[in-house]
């Protein structure tokens, strides 16, 4: 401790070094703030972007004890862009990595080199694929919403709206994402418990547009569906314009996920039955604390390298 | 080349190069009616009225968007920036309403107007400095996608029914929407084939060191035809809102590519001076009727994938054929 501190820094640095056994990394991290690289998928769609802000607020508040680079990709399926700025964050010697990956699998091979060069990594939002993971014999803690259960609780209140044996349909989002299939298979597991039929499950690209047109072919070649799953709330908006469409208003139900702004008026009015709230801006807090503990190298608190934070329900009724 | 300036040539030649032309028209008829039949064949309910008028309502924006792209690549251009400039005047459209409190005329004449900046923007620029309007509007793609993004603070905007009179069924299940697009995609056809300014397009598409040579300036209806594209692009955003009620920032992502193979499915040139509106109308009903095809069929996303490129690619190289014998001919 022969450098100059100030006395916001002189306090956590006696501390650490008072409790020191081998703690050069700490003691080295007290003087200078560890710097924490937030990477999201993104920064275009709304969920990432109050993630973004949410992390951005918290550092402010806790602006001494770290130092925040957020980044992101154009669009979601950018996965090569992401990877470029992975190693960049590795080419400026960051302490910690908190990332929404754009690929449960691709982005592996370049988290691994994180680790490698004594990067901290925390995994948010979308999860690496274990398999993928234990292959390269890498730990990687998830924080996040657990999507499954979370689709579920929107598909079970659902299918308490719906009579046993109706049809419905299933707009997912990419389907090479994680967080895509969970919420299908979540969407799945609540209507087989209905005792709904599932008559076609197609992707909406988690798009608007993409998703109206397919939700109108939907339409139209099962005329009797009376609900479609939408994997967030910007395909279950364009599922709602095809059901306007089809001249079908109030006879389709129509659910999404994520909670965004623009489905708020639509939930007050009934065109959408209910969506999921999974707090998005507190997700890459809770990465960014993971993140800092695993510097700090104290225990993260993972059961079984999950940390879950919540999904509620929103429903259109008060 | 005479076949292709119709207006000009001797009359049989005429009479022929207007042969070739119901040749094609037949032709694209032909792959249409394939396709209805096939996806009728596999599919329980795609041959039915309410098919084919949810299709018609869903095709307006990216029927107005083929037009002027067609025209930008009859003079030897593309456009990549579509999909952003139709993102960004929908973004422009909700700040207006819903943070200035502009009614929806002068709040869509906006988004109109920033569509059609951003097309004068890459046409005036390609044509000041010469430089390939691929690359110029590329980075306006860039640009406007940014803007869009900037305006909007990244979120879906709810705008409500403001709009919902355009894409709401006037007479048997039909769009005031598709209506328009259609009245765009006559009068363009019209242009292109009975107007001075047409036959100048072409001219410029096929040679143009030859247009200036004949004394006229190419540079102002090169500028014209971006800004119309752009306009073009503001229209199908305003289509595009009345249809989904919502702003989002990042609609039309990769929208370019469909409108371009539209157009290239209808034989237009991507060397420039070749063009129809008819057949980019076939090449978008082609492509419309193949997503909605497949989408009922409920194939999945790689099939679908794997079967538009393949129908992109063999309309070219049929048309390719098609071309060399007509020259042959010629």
């Amino acid at each position: 401790m022969k450098r100059p501190c100030t006395g916001r820094w002189l306090v956590p640095a006696l501390l650490s070094s008072l409790f020191a056994l081998g703690p050069i990394d700490s003691a080295l991290a007290a003087a200078n703030p560890p710097k924490v690289a937030l990477v999201m998928k993104s920064l275009a769609n709304e969920f990432f972007l109050t993630m973004e802000n949410g992390a951005k607020a918290y550092q402010q508040q806790h602006s001494g004890e770290f130092e925040l680079v957020a980044n992101g990709i154009k669009n979601e399926t950018d996965t090569a862009a992401q990877i470029a700025i992975v190693e960049q964050m590795i080419a400026s010697h960051v302490d910690a990595l908190v990332i929404a990956p754009a690929d449960s699998k691709a982005l592996v091979p370049v988290i691994k080199k994180a680790a490698d060069a004594g990067i901290k990594v925390v995994n948010i939002d979308n999860r690496l694929d274990p398999a993928v993971l234990d292959s390269k014999q890498l730990q990687v803690p998830f924080v996040g919403p657990d999507n499954q259960a979370g689709a579920f609780k929107v598909g079970e209140y659902l299918g308490q709206q719906l009579n046993a044996g109706d049809a419905v349909g299933i707009i997912e989002g990419v389907p090479t994402t994680t967080n895509a299939q969970q919420r299908t298979t979540g969407f799945r597991q609540a209507m087989d418990a209905a005792k709904m039929t599932i008559v076609s499950v197609q992707s909406g690209n988690w798009e608007m547009a993409p998703a109206q047109q397919v939700a109108a072919a939907m339409l139209s070649e099962y005329p009797d569906i009376k609900a479609l799953l939408a994997g967030n709330d910007n395909m279950a908006l364009g599922a709602v314009s095809a059901v306007r469409a089809a001249g079908k208003a109030g006879q389709v139900k129509v659910v999404g996920y994520d909670n965004i702004q623009a489905i708020a008026p639509m939930l007050k009015d009934g065109r959408v039955l209910a969506t999921a709230e999974q707090y998005a801006d507190r997700q890459a807090v809770y990465g960014i604390e993971a993140a800092l503990k695993l510097v700090k190298g104290q225990d993260t608190g993972a059961q079984s390298g999950v940390i879950v934070t919540p999904v509620d329900l929103v429903t259109g009724k008060p | 080349m005479k076949t292709t300036t119709a207006g000009q040539a001797p009359a049989p030649a005429r009479h022929r190069a207007s042969l070739a032309v119901l040749g094609t028209y037949l032709g694209l008829a032909a792959a249409l009616l394939i396709l209805i039949v096939l996806f009728s064949c596999l599919s329980s309910h795609f041959w039915s009225y309410s098919t084919f008028s949810t299709i018609a309502n869903q095709i307006p924006d990216l029927m107005v968007l083929a037009v002027g792209m067609t025209f930008v690549l009859i003079i030897g251009g593309i456009d990549l920036s579509v999909g952003s400039v139709l993102a960004l005047a929908a973004s422009a459209l909700s700040v207006a309403i819903l943070s200035w409190g502009w009614g929806p005329l002068p709040a869509g004449l906006l988004g109109l107007a920033c569509a059609a900046l951003a097309g004068t923007v890459t046409g005036s620029i390609t044509v000041a400095w010469r430089i390939p309007s691929f690359i110029v509007s590329l980075g306006v793609l860039e640009m406007a996608r940014g803007a869009a993004y900037q305006l909007t603070g990244s979120r879906t905007a709810y705008i409500g029914d403001a709009y919902a009179w355009l894409a709401d069924p006037l007479l048997w299940g039909i769009s005031p929407a598709f209506l328009i697009a259609l009245a765009v995609t006559v009068l363009a056809q019209l242009v292109l084939t009975r107007s001075v300014f047409g036959r100048q397009l072409i001219g410029i598409g096929t040679n143009e060191e030859a247009v200036r040579l004949a004394g006229i300036d190419p540079r102002p209806s090169k500028v014209l035809v971006f800004t119309v594209m752009g306009l073009l692009a503001g229209v199908a955003a305003l289509f595009q809102l009345s249809r989904l009620e919502a702003a989002d920032p990042n609609a039309g992502a990769g929208l370019e590519l469909q409108v371009i193979a539209a157009v290239v499915i209808g034989g237009t040139s991507l060397m420039g001076g070749r063009g129809s509106v008819v057949s980019t109308f076939f090449g978008v009903l082609i492509i419309s009727v193949l997503a909605a095809g497949l989408a009922q069929v409920g194939a999945n996303e790689p099939t679908k994938r794997i079967i538009t490129g393949a129908v992109i690619v063999i309309a070219v190289v049929l048309d390719t054929y098609r071309t060399r014998r007509a020259r042959g001919r010629g």
